[in-house]
């Protein structure tokens, strides 16, 4: 169990961050189309072309696997320890509906990484569905894909509104990795009680609000 | 006062229990729960009828004995507090109250609201003792500690074992529960040296006995009669990592 749920913290982390860089790039997105179109494709490329970035995306592959898996292991044990549950249970009372339903807002996750991916990785790197085609510059135009994406209004909806069950499971989440990983100081705790509010208050609402920005340009 | 009892009726383990309504009168609002169970298995006795299991010892919120499910709140709607220590007040005229034992596959159910606790003492021989003969207490300044290390110790060491923190888990997690007997030892100078041996074992039998793990929901402080914090699970894994990596 203690190996399992270190696992899931530890890979949890790293998405986490991995969320910081991934919104400061997508951040470009909301400037005005010249100059986003230049900046994004030219990010984008340098990205692909870094062996760094390379063994990095790796490890993020990786994450998202090993996460998934462990918390699904965790959670199918989790249910074991509980066979029968209680007729009424108030449990709001003593907890958030976020704690309770990790596993769910998880899942919603996932769901949304794989569109995702599929939208956009599948595409870009595996070469799959629809061509995409190079900028004025010569680079891949990764922009002209978001952007005729969130022309869509459904998925400008998808993106957005999916965000909320992924801002909740990163409030939970973040606090409860670290003390999984055994960060046990009481005024550091309520800090990072905050802190985790803020990160996922500003992931869930900057990953939320760009495909709709996109999609009024 | 009058109330309808919805009570988890279960002849032993192996059986298929199933609810059973009782109205009660002749209550009043001064009366705890438990003398009101205990008015209802009197009326039962009268009418012939089996009498309803249920478990208690001091009847002052000190020996952990009485845990059951009241009205989907682990020990009833308050927060911090046993089931011995709830009164009739808490609850209207005519209230239907639910009451069931405590759920999780580690804590089988014995008969109607008893369960088997005894996945909590299999945890407790692991460890949650010291092992040297101390003889009759030492005059007590001869072994210095802090004034903060005794009142963290102190606050851990307050766990009844009442089992209240696994029965409000969704994961049925022991990780309170454990973590309190760790922390209570763990941080005093006579338990330093069998530290680490002690959060390996204990730790190890409370994945052995079947509960889940540690989601931080924070259910279980909310239910603790005796309020202890949840950061005592998260000082557990510390331990535990350092035990497992250090020594
Ligand atoms: C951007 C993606 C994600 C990030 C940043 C993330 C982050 C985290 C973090 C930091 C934790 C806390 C770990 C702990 O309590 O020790 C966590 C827990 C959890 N995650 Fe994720 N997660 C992501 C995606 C997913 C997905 C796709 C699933 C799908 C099944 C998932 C399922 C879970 C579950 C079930 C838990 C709770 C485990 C428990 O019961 O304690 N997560 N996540
Ligand atoms: S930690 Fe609290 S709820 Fe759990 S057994 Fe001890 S006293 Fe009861
Ligand atoms: S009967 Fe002892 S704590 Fe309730």
């Amino acid at each position: 169990m203690y190996f399992r749920k270190s696992i899931i913290a530890i890979t949890g982390l790293f998405l986490c961050l991995f969320l910081i860089v991934h919104l400061s790039a997508n951040s470009i997105l909301v400037l005005p189309q010249e100059v986003a179109r230049g900046l994004y494709n030219s990010y984008s490329t340098t990205l692909r072309e870094s062996p760094f970035i390379k063994i990095v995306a790796y490890i993020l592959y990786l994450s998202i696997v090993l996460h998934v898996i462990y918390a699904l292991v965790v959670t199918v044990n989790n249910r074991k320890a509980k066979r029968k549950g209680y007729a009424v249970n108030r449990f709001r009372e003593n907890s958030s509906w976020t704690s309770q339903n990790m596993g769910l807002l998880g899942i919603t996750v996932l769901l949304f990484i794989v569109v995702h991916l599929a939208n956009f990785w599948a595409r870009i790197k595996l070469g799959l569905g629809e061509g995409v085609g190079l900028d004025s510059e010569g680079h891949v135009d990764v922009y002209k894909v978001t952007y005729s994406l969130f022309q869509n209004s459904y998925y400008v909806l998808f993106y957005s509104l999916l965000m909320i069950p992924l801002g909740l499971h990163l409030y939970h989440g973040l606090k409860s990795a670290f003390m999984t990983l055994g960060f046990y100081h009481k005024k550091g705790l309520r800090i990072l009680a905050k802190v985790s509010l803020i990160y996922a208050g500003i992931m869930a609402l900057g990953f939320g609000i760009i495909p709709i920005i996109v999609f009024f340009k | 006062m009058k109330v309808i009892f919805k009570i988890w009726r279960q002849e032993n383990t192996n059986t298929k229990g199933n609810f059973q309504s009782y109205e009660v009168d002749e209550l009043t609002e001064d009366m705890s729960f438990l003398e009101a169970l205990d008015h209802l298995n009197e009326v039962l006795v009268t009418k012939n009828e089996k009498t309803i299991a249920y478990e208690y010892d001091c009847r002052e919120g000190i020996c952990g004995q009485c845990g059951v499910f009241i009205n989907g709140r682990a020990h009833g709607p308050h927060d911090n507090m046993t089931t011995c220590q709830l009164h009739m007040r808490s609850f209207r005229d005519g209230e239907t109250i639910v009451v069931e034992p405590w759920r999780a596959s580690a804590f089988p159910i014995v008969k109607d609201l008893v369960v088997d606790r005894s996945s909590f003492d299999n945890i407790i021989e692991q460890g949650a003792y010291i092992s040297a003969k101390t003889g009759t207490a030492p005059e007590a300044n001869s072994i210095l500690v802090r004034k903060e290390i005794v009142d963290k110790a102190m606050d851990a060491a307050a766990c009844i074992g009442c089992g209240a923190c696994v029965a409000t888990c969704k994961n049925s997690s022991a990780a309170l529960f454990t973590s309190a007997k760790i922390n209570h030892l763990n941080s005093l100078p006579q338990g330093k040296q069998e530290a680490s041996k002690r959060v390996l074992e204990m730790t190890k039998q409370m994945e052995l006995e079947g509960f889940g793990s540690c989601t931080f929901t924070g259910a279980c402080e909310v239910e603790c009669p005796e309020g202890i914090s949840i950061i005592n699970i998260a000082e557990m894994n510390a331990r535990r990592t350092k035990a497992k990596w250090i020594g």
